[in-house]
C-alpha cells in the first residue's frame, strides 16, 4: 500500500473587486439582521423590483434569488428543497430556486432547529416585492411565501412584451400607477414618508451603476477576452442586491480598472488556458456545478465571453421620469420580451463579441428561458451562423445536471466550432 | 329518459368531434376565432358576427411541437401547438391568446414560429389586481384584442352589440350553472364523463346553441324522478379532467362528480359580466370578479381553498380531486395549500395527473380506487 499525500492547491488571492463586492453583500446582509433585531420591516424581494423604493425608506431588503444562487453553489440546496417536496408537497417541476426559499422559509418559521446556511443568511422577513419581469412563477412562488410567512406583498406587475414594439402608452401608465401606489401603500406600512429628493438622488446612483456595469461586461469583446465569462455571474450580484448603492459604483469602477488592466497587459481571468473558442453562453448558471462546467470548458478551450442573463439588471432611464422607470422595468428582464426581440438581441451581441457559437442552459426551472432558445435558436442560426447548441442542467437542483451530458454536448459544439474555424482557413 | 340520453349522446358526439364542427361552421360561410384558455373575451367575437371555439388541446403524443416547446412544459398548450402546425385548426380565422402563464408566454413565441397561418391576438390580463391603474390598463388590452377582430370580420363593434353578445353570453352562464345543479339531483344519469361532455361541448357551440340545448337538457332531467345517490361525491379542480377513461373510473367506482373548478368547465361560467358604464368596461371588470383561480393573483392567500371546501359542503361533497395538468407550474404552486384548506376543513382530498401526451392513467385508477374503498 503506497501513501499518498493530497496536495491542495493555493487558492488565487481575490482581485480587489470581489473583497470590496463581499464586503458590500455582507453589509446588507448585517444591515437586514440589525433591523431584524430591532424589531424593523425586513424585505425579501424579487431580483428586478424596482429597488430604488425601500432603499429610498432606507429599508433593508434582501434577494432570495441570489441568496438561492449562493446557497446552492455552496452545494447547501438540497435539505431545503426537500423540505418543500416532503414535508410541504410541491412539485418538483417548479422552479428550484421557488423550492429552496419555501422550504426554507417553512424550516426558519416552524423549526426550533432551524439550521441557516454557512453565509449569506436571511432573517425571517416581514413583506415581500414581487416584480413579475423575470418570469410569472415568481408570483406563484411570492404567494406561497405569503401564505408560509403570513404577510404581504407589494407588486409590481411587468407586462411581457409580446409585440416588437416600445410598450404602449397603456403599459407605461399602469406601470407607474404600481409605482405611485407600492409607495403610498409603503408609506402607511413602514409609518414613514417618502423622500422624493432622496428617491431622485438614488435613481442616479441606480442609473450610474447601470452604465458602468454595461461598459465593464462590453470590455470583454477584446480578444483575448479579459474575462472569464463565469466571472460576470459574480460581479451581477452587487446589481442585484445593490444598485442604488455608491458602493456598488465603486466596486465597479475598481472592477473597470482591474479589466483595463489585464487589456493592458494581454492577461484575462480565464487562466493559462489558450482561447480557442468563445462562446455566448445563455440562460442562468447551474450554481451547484459552477466549478466543473468552468473547469470543462477551460479543457477545450471555450471562453463564454457573453451572457445574456447578466444584463437583466441594466435599466437606464432618465432620473426622475416615472414612465421611463415604469417601461425600463418592463423591459429589463430577458423574460419579459418576446423571442424574436430577445434574440435578435442576443445574434447582435453574439456578433458584436466575435462569437463562435452559443452554449444553452436548458434550465429545468426556467420554462420561459427555454422557450426562448428554442424558438429562437433559428433566429440566431440566421443572424449568426453559428452553432447553437443545447444541454440540460438546473440552476439549483443538482439532480437534473449530468455531467457526462454536459461534456458531451460540449464537445459536439467545439468540433463544429473546430470545422467551422477550419473552413474559414 | 329517452330525451336526456339522446341529448347527453349529442353532447358526447359534439365534445369529441370539434373538427367538423369547425367545418360545419367554415362550410356555412362563417369565420371563426380559436379561444386558448382561459377567460377570453368571446363576447368581442359575437359583436363581430363571428364563432368563438375553445381549444383545449386534445390527447396526442406529440411529434413536431418539441421543436419549439420544450418536452417539460403543459401538456395541454404543447397538443395546441401539435395540432397547430398540424393544419388540425386549419380555417380558423385567429386565435386569441390571454398570456396568464409562463407557457403562454413561451407559446406566443412558439405560434408565430410554427403556426405561419393562425393569426395569434395577444392580450394580457393585470395581476395587480388592485391597483388602481389595473382597470383602465385592461380596457386598452380589450380594445385592442376588439381592433385587431375588427379587422379580421370587417365589422365595427358596436357598443349596442357587444352589450347583446355579453347579455347572451350571461344567460348562457346561468344555463350551464342550473345544468350542474340539476345534474346533482340525477347522479344516476349524469355520470361524471356525461357531465363533462356537456361543458366541453359548450366550448364549441355558439351560445345560442348551447342554450337551446342544455336548457332542453335540463328541462329533460326535471321530468326524471330525483336520484338519492348513494355513493360518493367529489368535487374536481385544475384546468380539465380527460380522457373520459379517467372519468369513468369515478363511474366503475360510485363516484359521482357533483361540482368543479375546472378551467374548462365551471371556471368559465360562476362568474358574469357585470354591469359597467360600457360593454367594454364590462369585459374588463369581469377578470376583476374572478376568485379563487390559479391564474388570478388574489390578496386573500387562501381564496381558492376556502372557495373549494364551500362548493364541496353546498354539495355534498367528500372529497377535493385536484386534477394536475403535466407541467402546468401554475396549478402545482397552489397544489399544497389547496390540500391544507381542504384538508383542515374536514374533506378528504388527492391529486392525480391529467397528461394529454399518454393513454396511461393507471396511477388515476388506483387513487381513485382507495378513496372509494376508504
Amino acid at each position: 500500500m503506497s501513501e499518498t499525500t493530497e496536495v491542495k492547491k493555493p487558492k488565487r488571492p481575490l482581485p480587489k473587486s470581489r473583497v470590496m463586492l463581499n464586503a458590500l453583500v455582507d453589509s446588507i446582509y448585517q444591515a437586514a439582521w440589525d433591523a431584524e433585531a430591532k424589531g424593523e420591516p425586513v424585505g425579501w424581494s424579487t431580483s428586478i423590483f424596482p429597488q430604488e423604493l425601500c432603499a429610498t425608506f432606507d429599508v433593508p431588503v434582501l434577494y432570495p434569488e441570489n441568496n438561492a444562487a449562493g446557497v446552492a453553489a455552496r452545494h447547501d440546496s438540497p435539505r431545503f428543497i426537500a423540505t418543500s417536496e416532503g414535508e410541504l408537497g410541491y412539485s418538483n417541476d417548479i422552479c428550484s430556486y421557488a423550492r429552496l426559499s419555501i422550504g426554507m422559509a417553512h424550516q426558519m418559521a416552524n423549526d426550533p432547529n432551524y439550521e441557516p446556511p454557512s453565509v449569506q443568511r436571511m432573517p425571517r422577513p416581514t413583506f415581500l416585492l414581487c416584480a413579475t419581469n423575470s418570469c410569472f412563477e415568481l408570483l406563484k412562488w411570492y404567494e406561497c411565501l405569503s401564505r408560509e410567512l403570513d404577510i404581504p406583498i407589494f407588486m409590481q406587475d411587468c407586462l411581457f412584451n409580446y409585440t416588437d414594439a416600445k410598450p404602449a402608452k397603456h403599459w407605461i401608465a399602469y406601470g407607474r400607477s404600481q409605482i405611485e401606489h407600492n409607495i403610498h401603500r409603503m408609506e402607511e406600512f413602514f409609518g414613514k414618508k417618502f423622500d422624493w429628493d432622496k428617491f431622485l438622488e438614488l435613481q442616479k446612483i441606480s442609473v450610474e451603476n447601470a452604465r458602468l456595469f454595461d461598459e465593464c461586461v462590453l470590455m470583454n469583446d477584446r480578444n483575448p477576452a479579459p474575462l472569464n465569462g463565469f466571472d460576470l455571474f459574480n460581479y451581477m450580484a452587487p446589481m442585484v442586491v445593490a444598485r442604488s448603492r455608491r458602493e456598488t459604483t465603486e466596486v465597479l469602477l475598481q472592477l473597470k480598472r482591474e479589466i483595463q488592466e489585464h487589456i493592458d497587459n494581454g492577461t484575462t481571468t480565464f487562466g493559462t488556458s489558450p482561447q480557442e473558442y468563445r462562446v455566448d453562453w445563455e440562460g442562468i448558471a447551474c450554481w451547484p456545478n459552477l466549478g466543473f462546467n468552468l473547469k470543462t470548458m477551460k479543457k477545450y478551450g471555450v471562453n463564454c465571453v457573453t451572457n445574456g442573463y447578466v444584463g437583466a439588471w441594466s435599466l437606464h432611464y432618465t432620473p426622475g421620469n416615472l414612465d421611463e422607470m415604469a417601461e425600463q422595468y418592463m423591459l429589463s428582464s430577458t423574460n419579459v420580451v418576446n423571442t424574436t426581440t430577445m434574440m435578435g438581441k442576443r445574434a447582435d451581441v453574439a456578433n458584436h463579441f466575435q462569437c463562435n457559437g452559443m452554449f444553452c442552459h436548458i434550465n429545468r426551472s426556467c420554462k420561459f428561458m427555454t422557450y426562448q432558445m428554442t424558438c429562437g435558436r433559428e433566429i440566431v442560426e440566421e443572424k449568426c451562423g453559428i452553432p447553437v447548441v443545447f444541454f440540460d442542467g438546473d440552476q439549483a437542483d443538482p439532480t437534473i445536471f449530468n455531467e457526462a451530458q454536459f461534456e458531451t454536448r460540449l464537445q459536439s459544439l467545439v468540433d463544429v466550432m473546430k470545422a467551422n474555424k477550419e473552413a474559414e482557413q | 329518459m329517452a330525451d336526456v340520453k339522446n341529448l347527453l349522446a349529442q353532447f358526447d358526439d359534439i365534445s369529441k368531434n370539434p373538427q367538423r364542427l369547425l367545418k360545419e361552421y367554415l362550410n356555412a360561410g362563417d369565420k371563426v376565432i380559436a379561444c386558448f384558455p382561459v377567460y377570453t373575451p368571446q363576447p368581442l367575437v359575437l359583436a363581430a358576427g363571428m364563432v368563438p371555439m375553445g381549444i383545449w388541446g386534445g390527447q396526442c403524443n406529440p411529434q413536431i411541437a418539441g421543436k419549439y416547446a420544450p418536452i417539460f412544459t403543459c401538456s395541454l398548450l404543447r397538443s395546441c401547438l401539435e395540432f397547430g402546425m398540424t393544419g388540425a385548426y386549419r380555417g380558423v380565422s385567429a386565435a386569441i391568446m390571454p398570456i396568464i402563464c409562463d407557457t403562454f408566454r413561451g407559446m406566443n413565441s412558439a405560434w408565430r414560429a410554427g403556426v405561419k397561418d393562425i393569426r395569434p391576438i395577444t392580450f394580457i390580463y393585470p395581476q395587480n389586481r388592485k391597483d388602481p391603474g389595473a382597470r383602465d390598463f385592461l380596457i386598452e388590452e380589450i380594445k385592442t384584442v376588439r381592433s385587431a377582430l375588427e379587422e379580421i370580420s370587417g365589422k365595427e363593434i358596436t357598443n349596442e352589440a357587444l352589450q347583446n353578445a355579453i347579455a347572451l353570453c350571461n344567460k348562457r352562464n346561468a344555463v350551464m350553472r342550473a345544468f350542474c345543479e340539476a345534474a346533482n339531483d340525477h347522479l344516476d344519469l349524469i355520470r361524471p364523463a356525461d357531465r363533462h361532455h356537456v361543458m366541453k361541448a359548450a366550448t364549441f357551440l355558439r351560445p345560442e346553441k348551447t342554450i337551446e340545448m342544455v336548457s332542453a337538457l335540463t328541462e329533460a332531467l326535471a321530468a326524471e324522478p330525483v336520484c338519492d345517490w348513494k355513493g360518493k361525491k367529489v368535487i374536481l379542480t385544475g384546468i380539465t379532467c380527460e380522457p373520459d377513461e379517467v372519468l369513468g373510473y369515478f363511474a366503475d367506482n360510485n363516484v359521482a362528480v357533483v361540482g368543479d373548478d375546472l378551467a374548462q368547465e365551471s371556471r368559465q361560467y360562476r362568474s358574469d359580466y357585470p354591469a359597467a358604464n360600457s360593454a367594454i368596461e364590462s369585459l374588463a371588470l369581469h377578470w376583476f370578479a374572478i376568485y379563487g383561480c390559479s391564474t388570478a393573483h388574489d390578496d386573500n392567500n387562501t381564496a381558492r381553498g376556502q372557495m373549494l371546501v364551500k362548493l364541496a359542503k353546498d354539495s355534498g361533497a367528500d372529497c377535493v380531486v385536484l386534477c394536475m395538468m403535466r407541467f402546468c407550474e401554475i396549478e402545482e404552486y397552489d397544489q399544497p395549500s389547496v390540500i391544507d384548506t381542504v384538508t383542515r376543513a374536514g374533506l378528504m382530498s388527492f391529486s392525480i395527473d391529467i397528461d394529454q401526451s399518454t393513454t396511461e392513467s393507471g396511477q388515476a385508477l388506483t387513487k381513485i380506487q382507495a378513496f372509494a374503498e376508504n
